[in-house]
């Protein structure tokens, strides 16, 4: 069942290591000679270069989004203030939303800035939409904590700051770590506004992948082995995390 | 010692509001500008009839409720409500159900299963436009598995995204095959936590199969059911690579739904007051059905 | 004495003067090239879709960069993604590009909403473009897009589509008595005839119906505007009209491959060089790959001739791409030099004989022996039917003026809209028409446009 239900995306897989006159032959053959041809004209072209934009722009805004977020998160889980509950639709509302919904006041600031087509501006851009993933995610964390812990520091003198980052950050580590590779995922499997606030230079490999589909043929063997590669960070990664990637995604309104 | 600990006690309340405040300004500035500044933009920009190539148009407010007014009357959009209606429906529906299926059955306490459900998660991890990429080869007949399958049982299968009646199918397909996994887990996360004596106790009873699934497990797991599938529909507006890269929103506007006829009517036609107007339609709706999440989630913590 | 001593001092004096300061010259060439490098230090930023020509033209760049002391950046990126970010780009009047690929699609909207900068400035100026790169050499039907009301140009073209006719089966039709069309009746006929012998196709198209529509709905006598440029309200629900739709609509149902509404032009000519499909109607770049291209199937049963025409006019379409200059980009110049480099007469010749890359738009090119000899094969001159169809607006009725609509783009893709509804049967080509009419004039007045 496994296999039938992967099936589509085994295809894929096949069809990358197909040259090309195999991948347009009807019937479609089953066995055949790999070849690694697809992958190496991808890595010595600009593909690769796409490639390590969309690393640099995941890696950045997810540390970024984490530093910005684990305090607040912190500092939520704390209040007692009934506008809290505001505050947290307010953010799951962020996540909510569709991308167009933010791309053309980006795309005029970016380019009065002149942050268009940078790695720069697709940080920002995905920290900002990774912030409420970070806080939301980690809020739960941190109530489950004990808080005994932390009021024996406090009352031996500790200040706050320290308590939190010496004692209450280690014991979320897991959290963290939970939080940090949904942020990767997120900002590296976007393709919105990478297609929009992007050119040549800051181009992700989504949208690279999408440049092989050419006015004058589709280069099917490439589109596939591109495909492959950029998804290959994502298995990784997802498949250590699996545990929390249902709270990640239902943005912890549901105690999975 | 009393009056000293408290002492002390407020003390540490100051200092850990202090820190509280340092902590959360950050993010709040981040996400006021971030969310808050285009969100603001976006409604002022739906008042206008603003268009990149008419010098003036992006202030002007003379017809505030132009884009609004004319809404109703554009058939484009009330067919984009419709698709994005159908869409939704049907791909929760298949999501829910199957998802509901395969946890059922995977529900089996063995290491070998458990090892293999990790797999089961990849078509909602890949990244959407792979999946575009993965349904648009299996979509096209001239290198597609599926015609050849066809062809050989002799039977001529229409070019499912150009036809009619089947591109709305065949993109709800691909988007069933991909959010799968997403209602799978938090079904089986729901079935993990049934108590076993209530199934036993059933069994005792002299319950058979299906009435313990419809009288104890169904009980327990339709809060997930329902709350899975408002997930999803609250993310099936967002619905963009699948549609981009099978249909263009084709045959006619058979696939087109309302968040890519926005982009369409702002990044083809740069219509922006327009379609800032659409986007403002759909992001209502957006908001009311996740009211609907938290209500609904309010009231199950309430209950349990 | 004295005179000629020093009039022999005075030049042997200059020789010295002169032998010394090619030492000097010699001896620090860097600086003296340098002066005569007039870009020096000039980043060019130019970006177009991929396309055979600018691959092409990426072989000959670094010398231009040597020439010029530019360096060149050329980005290129799949065709719909250019276009919507070029689109983009220029409508909200970036400066991010020097010079930029005008697409045919977008040609008009860019012309005539002044996105583009007017270059009779820099051919007109004997200094910035010598005589005999001369602008007139280009193609009439290939420029027509580019020329403002005024008749001012806004891009020069670097290939020509002229719509041809491609037969792929010839010996299926003489197998069975048929005669190469000459009518819309007659194209009807044959397709008929030819659907499903041997598994082959009566004929195929692709998904642009805005492009592939207008030559029928033009040749039973209607338009797509009542009368372009100036009357520019849309003609959809015209008796000729839905008479054209429903004609094309009757052909692509019947007698073409499945799914041919979605078709990409690659598709298309796939299956005529594969001889899946008999006929195939579109731009001479597309067509002549039967005849021409290592990898057709059916170079001997092929012909490639003039598209049938209707019973009250014969107007095959053309369009072209060309480079143009964004109205606020910064180093206009240099991007001029460029522009004028890659379309000149040399770079054209080049193309065609060092790679046989021949829809370029230059009629000295077309008409010279060695394109004649390159371009004729199994007897048929490729050459003189690519210029005749370029030329034919020029000649009278310039039929293609819709094209030059900056509103064509809306009412095109209301045209795309509605025609695939005809075909999928979801609508009769009267009510598909009907209801375009009213969608085209209701997005036209909703984008402001007066009618």
């Amino acid at each position: 069942m496994l296999v039938v239900l992967l099936s589509p995306f085994l295809w894929l897989l096949q069809m990358s290591f197909k040259t090309n006159d195999l991948i347009l032959q009807f019937p479609p053959p089953l066995f055949f000679a790999p070849t690694l041809e697809h992958y190496r004209a991808l890595l010595s072209s600009a593909f690769s270069a796409s490639f390590l934009n969309s690393l640099l722009s995941a890696s950045f805004s997810t540390a970024f989004a984490l530093l910005l977020g684990v305090p607040a998160a912190y500092a939520l889980s704390k209040w007692k203030g009934g506008s809290r509950h505001a505050l947290g639709f307010a953010i799951l509302a962020t996540r909510m939303a569709p991308p167009i919904a933010f791309t053309i006041p980006f795309f005029l600031f970016y380019r009065w800035i002149g942050l268009l087509d940078t790695v720069t501006g697709l940080v920002l851009v995905y920290t900002s939409f990774n912030l409420p993933l970070v806080i939301w995610m980690m809020q739960p964390f941190f109530e489950t904590l004990p808080p005994s812990l932390e009021e024996a520091a406090l009352v031996d003198g500790a200040r706050t700051r320290t308590v939190f980052l010496l004692i209450v950050l280690p014991m979320v580590a897991p959290g963290i770590a939970a939080t940090a590779i949904l942020c990767f995922l997120y900002a590296w499997n976007d393709f919105f506004f990478a297609l929009i606030l992007t050119r040549t230079n800051a181009r992700t490999a989504p949208v690279a992948v999408v440049n092989f589909m050419n006015y004058e043929g589709w280069e099917w063997g490439k589109i596939a082995a591109g495909g492959s590669l950029v998804m290959a960070p994502v298995l990784v990664f997802s498949l250590a995390v699996r545990r929390y990637l249902v709270s990640g995604l239902t943005a912890g309104a549901v105690k999975g | 010692m009393i009056g000293g600990s408290s002492a002390a006690k407020g003390s540490i309340d100051a200092d850990r509001r202090s820190f509280g405040r340092w902590a959360l300004a950050p993010s709040l500035i981040v996400l006021l500008l971030v969310a808050g500044l285009p969100t603001l933009y976006l409604l002022a920009t739906s008042l206008t009839p603003y268009q990149f190539v008419n010098p003036g148009s992006s202030t002007d407010f003379s017809a505030p409720l132009r884009n609004y007014r004319l809404l109703p009357g554009d058939p484009r959009f009330v067919n984009s409500l419709w698709v994005q209606a159908k869409l939704s429906f049907w791909g929760v529906l298949f999501q829910v159900l199957l998802g509901m299926l395969l946890a059922l059955l995977l529900n089996v306490n063995s290491r070998f299963v458990e090892f293999a459900r990790t797999f089961f998660l990849i078509p909602m991890v890949l990244p959407p436009i792979v999946v575009a990429v993965i349904w648009k080869l299996i979509y096209t007949p001239d290198i597609s598995p599926l015609y050849y399958a066809a062809s050989l049982l002799n039977f001529t299968m229409p070019s499912l995204t150009s036809s009619v009646d089947f591109a709305l199918t065949a993109i709800i397909i691909a988007d069933t095959w991909e959010w799968l996994p997403f209602t799978f887990l938090m079904v089986l996360a729901a079935l993990q936590t049934i108590p076993d004596e209530y199934s036993e106790a059933a069994l005792v009873d002299g319950a058979n199969a299906l009435q313990i699934f419809f009288y104890v497990t169904l009980p327990f797991i339709t809060p997930i059911l329902v709350i899975s599938g408002m997930f999803r529909l609250i993310d099936s507006v967002k619905a963009f690579p699948l549609i981009f890269l099978l249909t263009g929103g084709g045959p006619g506007s058979v696939t087109e739904v309302t968040n890519y006829y926005a982009y369409l009517l702002a990044f083809d036609f740069n219509e922006i007051g327009y379609s800032s107007a659409v986007t403002v339609v759909l992001l209502l709706l957006v908001l009311a059905v996740s009211l609907g999440v938290i209500w609904m989630g309010r009231r199950r913590e309430a209950m349990v | 004495m004295t005179g000629r001593k020093s009039t022999h001092n005075f030049s042997r004096r200059r020789l010295l003067q002169a032998g010394a300061a090619t030492l000097g010259a010699a001896a620090f060439p860097m600086p003296a090239i340098a002066q005569t490098k007039p870009f020096a230090g000039v980043t060019l930023n130019g970006a177009s879709f991929q396309h055979r020509f600018f691959t092409l033209l990426q072989n000959y760049i670094p010398e231009f960069e040597q020439q010029t002391g530019m360096k060149v950046n050329l980005q290129l990126s799949a065709f719909p993604v250019y276009n919507q970010q070029a689109n983009l780009e220029l409508s909200s009047g970036g400066s991010a590009f020097d010079f930029v690929n005008v697409t045919f699609i977008l040609a008009a909207r860019w012309v005539a909403a002044g996105l583009l900068t007017n270059l009779d400035e820099f051919t007109s100026d004997p200094n910035l473009t010598p005589a005999e790169w001369n602008p007139k050499d280009f193609v009439e039907g290939a420029q027509v897009p580019y020329r403002d009301a005024k008749g001012g140009t806004y891009g020069y073209s670097w290939e020509g589509g002229a719509m041809v006719m491609g037969l792929s089966r010839m010996d299926l039709m003489e197998k069975k008595g048929l005669k190469i069309p000459k009518t819309f009746a007659e194209l009807q006929q044959v397709c008929a005839e030819i659907n499903g012998t041997e598994g082959v196709n009566g004929m195929v198209s692709f998904q642009l119906h805005h492009w592939n529509l207008p030559p029928y709905m033009q040749g039973f006598g209607g338009n797509v505007f009542r009368n372009p440029p100036s009357d520019i309200m849309p003609a959809l629900n015209t008796t000729q009209a839905i008479q054209a739709v429903e004609y094309y609509a009757n052909l692509l149902k019947n007698y073409a491959p499945r799914g041919v509404i979605t078709y990409t032009e690659d598709q298309a000519r796939q299956a005529v060089l594969t001889g899946r499909a008999n006929i195939f109607i579109h731009s001479s770049a597309w067509v002549t790959p039967i005849l021409l291209s290592e990898e057709s199937k059916v170079k001997d049963t092929s012909r490639v001739v003039r598209m049938p025409a209707g019973p009250v006019a014969d107007r095959p379409a053309s369009n072209s791409q060309g480079l143009g200059i964004p109205k606020n980009a910064k180093n206009k110049k240099a991007a001029w030099e460029f522009i004028k480099w890659a379309v000149s007469p040399e770079i054209s010749m080049r193309l065609v004989k060092e790679h046989g890359h021949s829809s370029i738009c230059r009629r000295s090119i077309i008409e010279s022996e060695a394109y004649r000899k390159l371009n004729t094969v199994n007897g048929q001159d490729l050459g003189a039917l690519y210029l005749e169809v370029l030329e034919l607006p020029a000649k009278g009725d310039n039929y293609m003026a819709y094209r030059t609509v900056k509103e064509f783009p809306i009412v095109g893709d209301v045209i795309n809209k509605s025609f695939e509804q005809v075909v999928t049967g979801q609508a009769t080509a009267a009510a598909a028409m009907n209801a375009a009419q009213e969608q085209a004039i209701a997005n036209l007045r909703r984008a402001g446009t007066n009618l």
